[in-house]
This record gives structure tokens, C-alpha cells and sequence, in this order.
């Protein structure tokens, strides 16, 4: 089953952790985001293997709800 | 009295207008950005709209409540549910003992204002209960609310099902723009006609490295007078600094060349130039507005300034209750 994982705050991507094809368990850093001179960890809300990655380092003006990766 | 689930990104105690009065020793206001929803909150569950309520910013929290109370929540759209039922904002609602009051990311907006009917029992610090959190002070152990927390409540007597009258609801830009009020000076003639114009016909973005301290911009080179290029040494070397002063709340100051407006946790000076000047009547825009949105400055007079502020807290009253 495929699980989104959405972006929790409006802001910046600071650093993509993962790409399409790792392996990565429940609570694993996905991505982080940059918002109000913060660090916001995305975690991997179930442990699977990542079939999509829609966000790039240092991406811009990201909408909270935008769907960043997918796992299965 | 409630717990805290999920603490959300920053929600943090605030009451209204925050600690005034206090700038001349480094402290700032503090307070809620948005006060135009702050008060209506405050007001739907029967609280004078001074009292201290819950700043969400960009996601909110998760509160499991262990005993029925009134709550309004005002401001952005953070999704609010209760057990997972969608609940209405700008209404004063129930929620009963053992339920969880769950707010997720902003889809308006980006603060939220959660008001309880008898406010948040927590002390007074230099008269207000204001979470300053970079001196540690006010709120709740002078910081954003921490998961695993009580907080405990007053007494919740009020009415629910009350609402507040369609046309003082504010209206969140539905364009990513924003139209920003300002006022010139204290600083304005150290920009030349060309830098003035300039601010004032650019679209500025609102960087993600914004914070309750100071909203940074991006936009277009501004160009300077005379009396900002050469000047005597003490004022220092870049065409924006100057002799240190004192800021006002509101004010863009100009660094190098990135405008921060100061806003109400900022600084209370320092050695930068503050060309204009937003007023407080403005601030509920700013606390709205997400990161890489547009401001578009306006300029009006301080009497203008004025007229907008008193309009508020005009409509910031029982009157518009229904």
C-alpha cells in the first residue's frame, strides 16, 4: 500500500535525505524544511521502500499538503 | 484543563496588546500577530479581548481536553477537528471531556488563535502573559507549549453556537499578495526619489527565514541620498547603517540590502536605517502571510494609521457577536 507523505509547514526544502528506490523504516528523516529560522523534520510514517520523490534541495516556496514522497 | 498531544510548529501563550511599555529595557510586545482575530476569539467564548489565548503558527496542535469547555478558534485555516469531525472557525463550540481538538497545516493563512472561555491560568511577567521565549519569560514556562504538558483552564461559562458578523471577519489574500500599509520615516530621507519609488512599486517575497522577531524580503536594489553615502564615520560603512537608534514596532529596517520588518518580538534597536514604518493597524497581514507570498507596500498617513486602528478595535467588540 502506498502511503504520501505531506509537508507539514508552508516554506523552503533544506535537504532531501532520500531518493526513489531506498529503503527507509518507520521514523526515518525523510526531508526537512526550513520555516520561521527553523528545522521541521518530515519522518517516514511507515517503514517501506520510497517509489517517488517530488521535492528538491533548496525548492522554494512549498504549499503545506503538497504531496513531497511516497512509500510502499 | 488539557494536555498537550502534538505541540504543533510554535504555539505559544499571548494575550493583548503584550507586554507594552518595556521596549526602553529590550523588551518587546510580544503579543499576537493577528490581534484583529486574536480578539474575536477571545470575545465568541466571553473573555474580555484582552485575556491570553493560544498562537498557532503554520500547524497547529493537537489538546485533549479533561473537562467540557467553550473554545473559538479564529484566524487561519488549520483544519480544526474534534475526534475527528470537522468543527467550524470564527464560532464558539463544545468541546467534552476526553475529546482531542486537532489542528493540522494552514490551508489560509498562517496563525490560528485557539481562545477558552475563562482564558489560561499562568502568571503575569512585567504585567503581561506573553510568551517572549528568547528571554525565556511569560507564557507558559516562557516558551512555546511542549508535548505532555497540563495547562490548566479558568472557569468555562459561556454560551455556545455564537458567531461573529460575516463583514469583520478579515480576508485572507487569496492571491498570495498582500496589501501592507506603511508610513514613512523615521528614516525615509536617506533614500533617494528613485529608492523611495522603488519600495513602493516593487512585489517583496516574504522569505521562510521569517519569524515573530522580524520578516526578511526579497526585491529590487534600493538607491540612497547623499546623507546615507557620505556621512561621517561612527554611522559605519554601508550606505543603510547608521548610528544606532531606537526601532519602532513595525519598523522595515533596511540591512545592506534586505528589508526586515520588525514585528513583535523584534529588536528595540540597533544600527540600521527604518525608511517606513508598519502600522499596528497592518499587523494581522503580516501574521497571515506564508513564506514566498507578496507584500505590496502602500503608503498612508499617520492619521490614516490611526483611523484603521480605532476602526478595529471598534469592530474588536460585542457588537459584532450575533
Amino acid at each position: 500500500m502506498a502511503t504520501s507523505v505531506l509537508t507539514s509547514v508552508p516554506g523552503n526544502i533544506w535537504k532531501v535525505l532520500v531518493s526513489v528506490g531506498d529503503t527507509v523504516s518507520e521514523g526515518d528523516v525523510l526531508f526537512i524544511m526550513e520555516v520561521m529560522k527553523s528545522e521541521v523534520n518530515h519522518n517516514a510514517p511507515i517503514s517501506g521502500t520510497v517509489t517517488e520523490v517530488n521535492i528538491q534541495n533548496d525548492q522554494e516556496g512549498v504549499n503545506p499538503g503538497t504531496i513531497a514522497i511516497v512509500i510502499e | 484543563m488539557f494536555e498537550v498531544i502534538k505541540k504543533g510548529l510554535e504555539t505559544s501563550l499571548q494575550d493583548y496588546p503584550g507586554r507594552v511599555g518595556f521596549l526602553n529595557q529590550g523588551f518587546p510586545p510580544s503579543g499576537p500577530m493577528d490581534s484583529w482575530s486574536f480578539r474575536l476569539a477571545n470575545l465568541l467564548v466571553g473573555n474580555k479581548v484582552e485575556e491570553a489565548a493560544l498562537e498557532c503558527q503554520y500547524t497547529g496542535p493537537s489538546l485533549k481536553f479533561e473537562s467540557d469547555h467553550v473554545i473559538a478558534i479564529c484566524g487561519g485555516d488549520m483544519q480544526p477537528k474534534i475526534d475527528g469531525t470537522a468543527v467550524p472557525l470564527w464560532e464558539s463550540i463544545l468541546i467534552k471531556k476526553g475529546q482531542t481538538l486537532e489542528l493540522s497545516f494552514c490551508l489560509t493563512g498562517a496563525r490560528t488563535y485557539i481562545a477558552f472561555s475563562g482564558s489560561i491560568q499562568s502568571e503575569l511577567w512585567l504585567g503581561s502573559k506573553s510568551t517572549f521565549h528568547k528571554a525565556a519569560v511569560g507564557g507558559i514556562d516562557g516558551r512555546a507549549i511542549q508535548e505532555g504538558q497540563k495547562i490548566s483552564l479558568g472557569n468555562s461559562n459561556s454560551k455556545i453556537g455564537k458567531k461573529i458578523k460575516a463583514d469583520v471577519i478579515p480576508e485572507m489574500s487569496k492571491n498570495g499578495v498582500w496589501e501592507i500599509e506603511v508610513v514613512r520615516g523615521p528614516n525615509d530621507d536617506w533614500l533617494d526619489n528613485n529608492g523611495y519609488q522603488t519600495f513602493l512599486d516593487a512585489k517583496w517575497k516574504l522569505q521562510a527565514r521569517s519569524d515573530r522577531t522580524g520578516f526578511r524580503l526579497d526585491g529590487p536594489l534600493l538607491s540612497f541620498n547623499e546623507k546615507a553615502t557620505n556621512k561621517s564615520p561612527e554611522h559605519g560603512y554601508e550606505p543603510s547603517n547608521i548610528i544606532d537608534q531606537g526601532y519602532p514596532i513595525g519598523g522595515i529596517n533596511l540591512a545592506g540590502q534586505t528589508p526586515i520588518i520588525l514585528v513583535n518580538d523584534g529588536p528595540s534597536m540597533g544600527g540600521f536605517i527604518v525608511p517606513f514604518t508598519v502600522p499596528s493597524a497592518s499587523f494581522w497581514k503580516l501574521g497571515q502571510a506564508k513564506p514566498s507570498e507578496y507584500f505590496k507596500f502602500k503608503e498612508i498617513s499617520v492619521e490614516e494609521a490611526q483611523d484603521m486602528r480605532s476602526y478595529q478595535t471598534l469592530i474588536c467588540s460585542e457588537e459584532s457577536i450575533i
